[in-house]
């Protein structure tokens, strides 16, 4: 590994497919996926809108002192801590050294509680409960809280690219020794206000989604978190720690082309993706594979095909999101965790929902799981404002 | 590494531009509007400190702000401001970042959102307003408008969100990721906003009597909205600035580390009449330093301390030291600076502490590194 790549010793992850890393993984490479109408508010939309959701009685979510907290803010102390313990640190210890904790999401930062302001708009007295809850539940500030830390603090706020902005982010808080360590992911709750918003921009499949189906008609939503622990080579060395992983590089680009759409040649794309590659000093033939945003979006996909089968031709893409749903500001996350495991495990699952080719598309995803032996991989996501942000992740093989 | 700051560009309740900043810094006053309040007892008035954006369209045409909101046109009146004061606006900008920090985002459309389906229901969502709802769609439009085609990034820290995302604007300059970044703060207000404050501090009997943030253990917050932006480059690239140099940004939390600010530094301090964070400002800020409180100048709002780093910049460039607009400070030994001064050779250091005891601290230099 290059001496600016960044050590990964910890991932916790909890979305639809599992409450954990290890069962999330189990079911991709199982090929489950289970949406369904959301349970957790209704809709007086005509149809149904499958989701991917995270039960709401899970323990990790419901442990004592957080019920004063958003799910949001629930779901990235799961996944803290999950992570926390994967990379096998001491609360004690870790307030020791210096911690900073850069954490993406969009539901997380959004004051829009529903029932608090229908009953504003009704000029009754609401109960001030949501808000003081809102207040309460940034996402970085209660990791910080949880833990303890004191380190720099930071809650990305960037739509759909927030949490491989995160982790990139957190990297070079890593890489310029302004952190020992960085607990760095993204979480978002399923909410019926986005589930509103994405339906009503007619990009959300009646379906389960079927990223980069000649057939595909949209996104499906989805929830959860996931938190890298980022660590420096001096405290990995010190306490003896291997690495899962390495960040290699971070790439990063606005569009400036139109606020949901992204750019149709996928300009800054090409751009974030190229900036993450000469970071990590990779080549295509590096590459095992590539994470695709793959949401399910007639220009999402048109456009992430096209740039991937230019710039890397022949190398397996695959989305997830046929397994988890778009979680937003967590997906970026989540993916990345994903990515880590896949690359240990030396293959990759099959792209959910896909089973026909778009004449439209130059390429077409991982039709069945297969085996990999590459060990560097791109996990890539592109959000609402035209952000685009690309993660490239690496593992040593022979240490595994 | 040090930032230079090359322009800087502020709307807020005090007026447009750094010349009504001035100004109003010169008079130590700034005028409230009054704005009406929903409450149990009927409607009610109460004073905020407002930003008026119709000066957006001497640079941006009416039709292009169609379905430009509120908070996304601050977002555009500080950014252009901003490239003006910099003489940069009509700089390329594929090597520019842009960088926004923000405390509650866009909440005007994110309740006009909810309105367009809470009567009628679900299939009358406003696709507009959601897209515009989510944080970085100040961002966007700027970015699109601009053709600022480097990173861009949108931090929510509450408080703290400032120094947060002043954070990333000095390691993507330190990285070289991009050569200039416009980095820019923005809250607006909304009725909302304004509901829950009256709820949260308009039943104590001592609101609604106007700022007087240096009595730390009074409510006396106004709320305030407007956006504060500056083009900020690496100082080896600046060279000269007339605003001075970014040194320092610092976070920590009130009892877990020493907040310390040097003695010769003239301080501003953040503190915008809340009583919560009052106490913590009652606590930890030093007795030792010059001291000023310019928040009745703006009023109180998450991402206040970027007008204090636009102040800040201003007394760099006007070489003196602005008066605090309120006097009295309940907690004794501060030197609150109650006549202007020169600022000399020192630096002004910016303090920001949240409610939650967490804090941001950003400190400015007048002089290069190599000194003249």
């Amino acid at each position: 590994m290059r001496s600016s790549s960044v050590a990964i010793t910890g991932l916790g992850c909890l979305c639809a497919p599992g409450n954990n890393l290890g069962e999330c993984m189990v079911s991709l490479f199982k090929g489950d996926r289970e949406p369904a109408p959301p349970l957790r508010f209704t809709s007086s939309h005509s149809g149904s809108y499958p989701v991917f959701e995270v039960p709401d009685d899970l323990a990790s979510l419901n442990h004592k002192g957080i019920s004063d907290i958003s799910l949001t803010a629930r779901l990235a102390l799961a996944a803290a801590h999950e992570a926390v313990g994967d990379a096998g640190l001491d609360r004690e210890w870790l307030r020791s050294k210096r911690v900073g904790i850069c954490m993406g999401t969009t539901v997380g930062s959004a004051m829009n509680n529903e029932a608090f302001y229908r009953q504003y708009c009704r000029d009754e007295e609401p109960d001030m409960a949501p808000i003081t809850r809102f207040l309460h539940s940034n996402p970085a500030s209660v990791l910080a809280r949880e833990f303890d830390l004191t380190g720099p603090c930071q809650t990305v706020v960037n739509a759909c690219s927030s949490g491989t902005d995160a982790v990139g982010l957190g990297a070079f808080w890593i890489q310029s020794g302004l952190c020992d360590i960085v607990l760095a992911g993204g979480a978002d709750e399923l909410c019926h206000v986005t589930y509103n918003g994405f339906i009503s921009l007619m990009i959300t499949d009646d379906l389960p989604c079927k990223p980069f189906d000649r057939e595909r008609k949209g996104l499906n939503l989805g929830e959860g978190a996931a938190v890298l622990v980022l660590e420096s080579e001096e405290c990995r060395r010190n306490r003896k720690k291997q690495a899962r992983a390495f960040v290699l590089g971070y790439g990063a680009s606005c569009d400036a082309y139109h606020l949901t759409a992204p750019h149709p040649q996928g300009k800054g794309l090409r751009r974030a993706i190229e900036e993450a590659m000469e970071l990590s000093g990779s080549a295509a033939s590096d590459l095992a594979f590539i994470n695709a945003h793959g949401t399910g979006t007639k220009d999402n996909d048109r456009v992430e095909a096209q740039v991937l089968n230019d710039l890397f031709p022949g190398i397996p893409f695959l989305s997830t999101k046929g397994y988890t749903g778009h979680t937003l500001g967590a997906a970026g996350a989540i993916e990345a965790a994903f990515t880590v495991a896949c690359l240990e495990e030396g293959r990759v699952p099959k792209n959910a929902g896909f089973a026909t080719p778009d004449p439209d598309l130059p390429a077409s995803p991982v039709q069945s799981g297969m085996a990999v032996k590459e060990t560097v991989a791109l996990s890539e996501s592109l959000a609402f404002g035209g952000h685009n942000a690309v993660l490239v992740i690496g593992i040593e093989r022979g240490l595994l | 590494m040090r930032l230079s700051i090359q322009g800087v560009g502020v709307v807020g309740g005090f007026g447009c531009g750094v010349e009504a900043l001035n100004h109003a810094l010169a008079n130590r006053e700034s005028r409230t509007q009054s704005v009406s309040v929903k409450t149990a007892q009927g409607m009610r008035q109460m004073p905020a400190f407002l930003a008026d954006t119709s000066k957006i369209e001497d640079f941006v045409n009416k039709k292009a702000l169609r379905r430009v909101d509120h908070y996304s046109k601050l977002a555009l009146l500080g950014a252009y401001l901003a490239l003006e004061d910099a003489g940069q606006l009509e700089a390329d900008r594929q090597r520019m970042g842009m960088i926004i920090a923000t405390g509650y985002g866009a909440s005007r459309t994110t309740f006009a959102f909810l309105d367009s389906f809470k009567e009628d229901g679900d299939k009358f969502s406003s696709p507009t307003h959601f897209s515009n709802s989510v944080h970085n769609a100040a961002v966007a439009n700027v970015s699109m408008l601009l053709g600022i085609t480097g990173p861009g990034l949108t931090v929510s820290q509450f408080e703290i969100s400032v120094s947060s995302a002043l954070f990333t604007v000095r390691n993507w300059l330190k990285e070289g990721r991009v050569d200039s970044v416009l980095f820019g703060a923005i809250d607006e207000y909304c009725d909302v906003l304004g509901y829950c404050w009256h709820r949260f501090f308009g039943e104590q009997e001592d609101a609604g009597q106007g700022m007087n943030p240096l009595s730390f253990n009074l409510q006396s917050a106004v709320p305030g909205e407007g956006a504060a932006f500056f083009l900020l480059t690496r100082e080896e690239n600046g060279g000269q600035s007339p605003y001075g140099f970014i040194e320092a940004v610092e976070m920590g939390r009130c009892g877990k580390e020493k907040l310390e600010v040097p003695e010769e530094v003239m301080l501003i301090i953040g503190a915008d009449g809340h009583k919560k964070c009052g106490s913590y400002y009652k606590r930890y800020v030093p007795e030792i330093a010059p001291t000023v409180c310019y928040t009745p100048i703006y009023g109180s709002l998450p991402v206040g301390s970027a007008f204090d780093l636009a102040i800040a910049a201003l007394s760099i460039k006007n070489k003196k030291v602005f008066p605090s607009p309120k006097n009295g400070c309940d907690k004794p030994g501060i030197k609150i600076v109650s006549n202007e001064q020169a600022l000399g050779n020192r630096s002004i250091c910016c303090l920001k502490i949240g409610g939650g005891g967490e804090w941001g601290k950003m400190t400015l230099a007048p002089f290069p590194l190599t000194r003249p």
